[in-house]
């Protein structure tokens, strides 16, 4: 049977066969990554080959539920000609060389849908993942930055995962030097998530990519976001954690990027500073302190090609979760998150917030008077522990 | 004295901003051929002989061969300067006869004369014209260079001479008046630096609305280089205009400074004064002096404008000092030998300091206590006099690149104007809230910002002056935002503008 028209089109240099196979079982409601994980476990264990072909053709027969019919593969074909999209396939041409580094043993993805310019994702002189949380201080957000700035100008791919905050900011800084950027979404192609940053999507597809493994219309669910930080780090030779908090979802990615080989770096903060914990654990454990911006540049220099891990995994849509309560007004408490020990001029925390700033030196000097922060002659500074406990734990 | 030949003639003497009348009388009489000056002072009226004698020479006009006595009355006001050439040599025309005496009743004459008879420009001719007009004269003859100035008085008619000889066939009804220079219309704030080239500074730009909407006394504190005077430059346009009489007043002491530039179009400036006196001036430069009478200095300049101080830190103390009778009074008084005079100086003052001893900047690596120590030396009473104090950053290159072009000064303005009618509306034409009193402040105020600005004092954050300072600023806050009454939110954020001013004068 030869493959409907839209298989070619999809595909990004893969067999038109296999695009049209994928398509199809993408198109099925189970077949989600653990299925496919579960199948290709199996084929290892018996010693079986793990080519797309042979692992395509155990997942169709493993009965986890009915083959959707050609008309709904047709569908999502026809939504993703749409977009623009293409599909790879593990062991094709067209798929990302570092990610199949990590195929089988490792959990790259069977498939991938791809939205850019050129319909593959570049592959730069190195590919760097920066990652971290959905709540960091300015000067986190300015880290991320200045790290992807440094990295995309030497046409290194900045990775990361779209998420506000660290994410996004990384991003940013990757286009700041119209360098190569590549986002790694847990939703589908087409979900508007996090809400109202397609701009900021549409950016990072023309600058380099955005990929994900999900199928058109994938909402938002907590375990797709863990499952995509495998991809961040298996799409990036080392990855840079900039900031999270204990038990972040950075950390635990982190550790597994050290597992399995990969060079994991982290930037040190204050140990008073709660988006610092993560890293710092890291360094405790044996990541790389990233001591100066520069030497990310050095750590590529010294490095084979290596798989890290990313940032924490979003949960609900709303991009700023609530800190502690301290029955601060809105603003306050967005100024407060920005804050860390690093001081903070109010110009800089209204564009970080987006709040105005006359609202932004009420929130400071209200911050101050309530003892959670302090003004200093270059700036405002967090005042570290007693009074914040109520940080809720991020993931 | 008995014979002779009788002339008079008129011309004005201003001290400070007072416009003395001054009658000049000619005697021409018999006698050992010569010029004497009575009843003015110094050398002065020496030179004055001199010129006078030459300039009617030149103009083939000098009664040879007699003794001229010269009188200017009344001889207590002191009389600086040439402004008196003109006069006198009219008055002794009047007493030969060669101009007929009765042409003179109701005229007055205004101008300096040179060797060869033509007539100069003379300072101060604007409250000159206006103290002529007072009294009754009707025509003013003057020279072509102060025409202009002397022509935004009205009720007088203003005839511009070149040279004796055009004043003498005027007077003589020889020769009709010529008309003015045509006025060229002055565009609005034309020229005037617009706040759209300042890019980021969200924290200084909003301390300059408020400033502007309060009337309130601003400090800038950032490391050279940041933009601080390109901000305070920028503070004029969004200030609204001069109303008729502010530009008028603003006007006549311009004149008086001899500011007024000759050839000056006749129509009013009515942008907001504003005045930058370096830091190594003296005192009498920034609040006026002179030998004699007092010139008015930079502060008086600055009236119904802005007063900008930068390097602060760098002012010698007792300079700093003279600002506190401005500051409090809105006028300056100057004594000198010959005369007090009395200038008005109400100015919005805005200073501008480095954060710390090196400059600030990047490569700064003082300590916080370094900069504590270097900050208290502004404490004193100028620290609490200073209503705002936004730290102005260097903008980074990326900042060049991605920060938005900023807000017009139209825009701005527009909204200074509506808070400004708010505050009249409340505290009565042309009051501004940095003025207003504590007590009806804290009625159109809600307890918790009382509370709050209460917690502050008690807590060492704000001394008493300071606790009404804020109040102040955040009435316009609120006027800004069109709240009737002043909120928590409103007293927040006038507290954060004085954050820093607050730890320059307690350092922790």
């Amino acid at each position: 049977m030869s493959p409907p028209e839209w298989a070619a089109a999809l595909s990004s240099g893969a067999d038109p066969a296999l695009v049209a196979w994928v398509v199809r079982l993408a198109a099925a409601d189970w077949a989600h990554p653990d299925r496919i994980r579960r199948v290709v476990a199996a084929r290892l264990d018996a010693g079986q080959p793990t080519d797309a072909g042979a692992v395509l053709e155990d997942l169709e027969g493993c009965g986890a539920g009915p083959l959707p019919p050609p008309a709904a593969a047709g569908r999502l074909a026809a939504g993703l000609v749409r977009l623009g999209a293409r599909v790879s396939v593990v062991g094709q041409p067209g798929y990302p060389h570092r990610l199949a580094a990590a195929w089988p043993e490792l959990g790259a993805p069977l498939w991938l849908f791809v939205r850019s310019a050129t319909g593959r994702l570049p592959s730069g002189t190195a590919a760097v993942a920066v990652v971290g949380t959905r709540q960091p201080t300015l000067e986190g957000l300015e880290t991320a930055r200045a790290l992807a700035r440094i990295l995309a100008a030497r046409g290194v791919v900045v990775v990361s995962g779209m998420a506000r905050g660290i994410d996004q900011a990384a991003h940013a800084g990757a286009l700041d030097a119209d360098g190569p950027t590549v986002g790694v979404l847990g939703t589908g192609l087409d979900v508007d998530y996090p809400h109202r940053d397609g701009p900021l999507r549409d950016a990072v597809a023309a600058a380099g990519g955005l990929v994900t493994e999900y199928r058109l219309g994938t909402p938002p669910r907590a375990p797709n976001f863990l499952w995509r930080n495998r991809i961040i780090a298996g799409l990036a030779d080392a990855t840079v954690v900039v900031e999270g908090r204990a038990r972040s979802g950075a950390l635990q990615t982190a550790r597994l990027a050290a597992a399995q080989g990969r060079e994991v770096l982290a930037v040190p903060g204050s140990l008073h500073q709660p988006a610092s914990r993560a890293p710092l654990d890291l360094i405790r454990d044996g990541a790389r302190p990233l001591t100066h911006l520069d030497e990310i540049l050095e750590v590529l220099d010294g490095l084979p090609v290596m798989p890290g891990e990313p940032d924490d995994a979003p949960v609900a849509d709303h991009g700023l979760a609530p800190v502690a309560d301290h029955g601060l007004a809105p603003v306050a408490a967005d100024v407060l998150r920005l804050l860390g020990a690093v001081p903070a001029t109010p110009d800089r925390l209204a564009a970080a917030s987006g709040h105005p700033i006359g609202a932004v030196l009420g929130a400071v000097a209200d911050l101050t008077v309530r003892g959670l922060a302090a003004a200093t002659p270059r700036g405002f500074v967090a005042v570290p522990s007693n009074g914040r406990s109520g940080q809720p734990p991020c993931l | 004295m008995g014979g002779g030949l009788h002339g008079r003639a008129r011309s004005v003497a201003v001290v400070g901003l007072q416009a003395v009348t001054v009658t000049i009388e000619a005697h021409v009489g018999g006698g050992l051929p010569c010029v004497t000056v009575i009843g003015s002072s110094g050398p002065t009226a020496r030179e004055a002989v001199h010129r006078v004698r030459t300039a009617l020479s030149a103009a083939g006009l000098l009664p040879g061969g007699r003794k001229v006595l010269l009188s200017l009355a009344p001889a207590e006001v002191p009389k600086a300067g040439a402004r008196f050439d003109l006069g006198m040599a009219m008055a002794v025309l009047a007493a030969v006869g060669t101009v007929p005496a009765d042409a003179l009743d109701d005229t007055a004459l205004l101008g300096e004369l040179a060797l060869d008879a033509a007539v100069r420009p003379v300072p101060g001719v604007l409250p000159a014209v206006g103290g002529l007009a007072g009294a009754g004269v009707r025509r003013v003859l003057i020279a072509d260079g102060n025409a202009a100035e002397a022509a935004l008085v009205d009720g007088v008619e203003i005839v511009p001479v070149a040279d004796l000889a055009e004043a003498v066939a005027v007077v003589r009804g020889e020769q009709p008046a010529r008309a003015l220079p045509a006025a060229e219309p002055v565009a609005a704030g034309g020229g005037a630096p617009d706040l759209a080239d300042v890019r980021g500074q969200a924290e200084a730009r909003r301390a300059l609305e408020i400033a502007a909407a309060g009337g309130h006394h601003l400090l800038l504190v950032g490391p050279p280089g940041c933009g601080k005077s390109m901000l305070a430059r920028r503070l004029p346009a969004i200030l609204p205009p001069l109303t008729h009489a502010q530009a008028m007043e603003l006007a006549t002491i311009r004149s008086v400074a001899g500011r007024f530039a000759a050839g000056q179009s006749a129509a009013l400036d009515r942008v907001p004064p504003f005045q930058a006196p370096h830091h190594g001036v003296s005192a009498p430069a920034l609040l006026g002096g002179g030998s004699g009478v007092a010139k008015p200095g930079s502060a008086s300049l600055a009236h119904r404008g802005v007063l900008f101080l930068d390097e602060l830190f760098e002012w010698s103390r007792s300079v700093l000092e003279g600002l506190r009778e401005p500051m409090e009074e809105g006028v300056i008084r100057v004594a000198r030998s010959k005369a007090t005079v009395t200038y008005p100086a109400r100015f919005q003052l805005v200073c501008a300091a480095n954060p710390c001893p090196c400059g600030g900047g990047d490569a700064c690596g003082c300590s916080d206590d370094v900069i504590w120590g270097y900050q208290a030396k502004l404490s004193g009473p100028l620290a609490d006099r200073l209503d705002l104090a936004p730290t102005v950053a260097p903008l980074t290159a990326d900042d060049l690149l991605t920060a938005e072009p900023g807000e017009c000064s139209t825009a701005v303005a527009a909204r200074v104007t509506g808070a400004r009618a708010a505050a009249a509306e409340r505290w009565g034409e042309g009051a501004v809230n940095a003025e207003a009193s504590a007590q009806r402040l804290r009625a159109v105020t809600r307890p918790e910002a009382l509370r709050f600005l209460a917690g502050a004092v008690e807590r060492g954050e704000l001394t008493g002056r300071g606790y009404d300072r804020v109040l102040r600023v955040a009435r316009t806050c609120a006027d800004l935002e069109g709240a009737e009454v002043v909120g928590r939110s409103h007293a927040l954020e006038a507290h954060a503008h004085r954050l820093a001013l607050r730890t320059a004068s307690s350092p922790p």
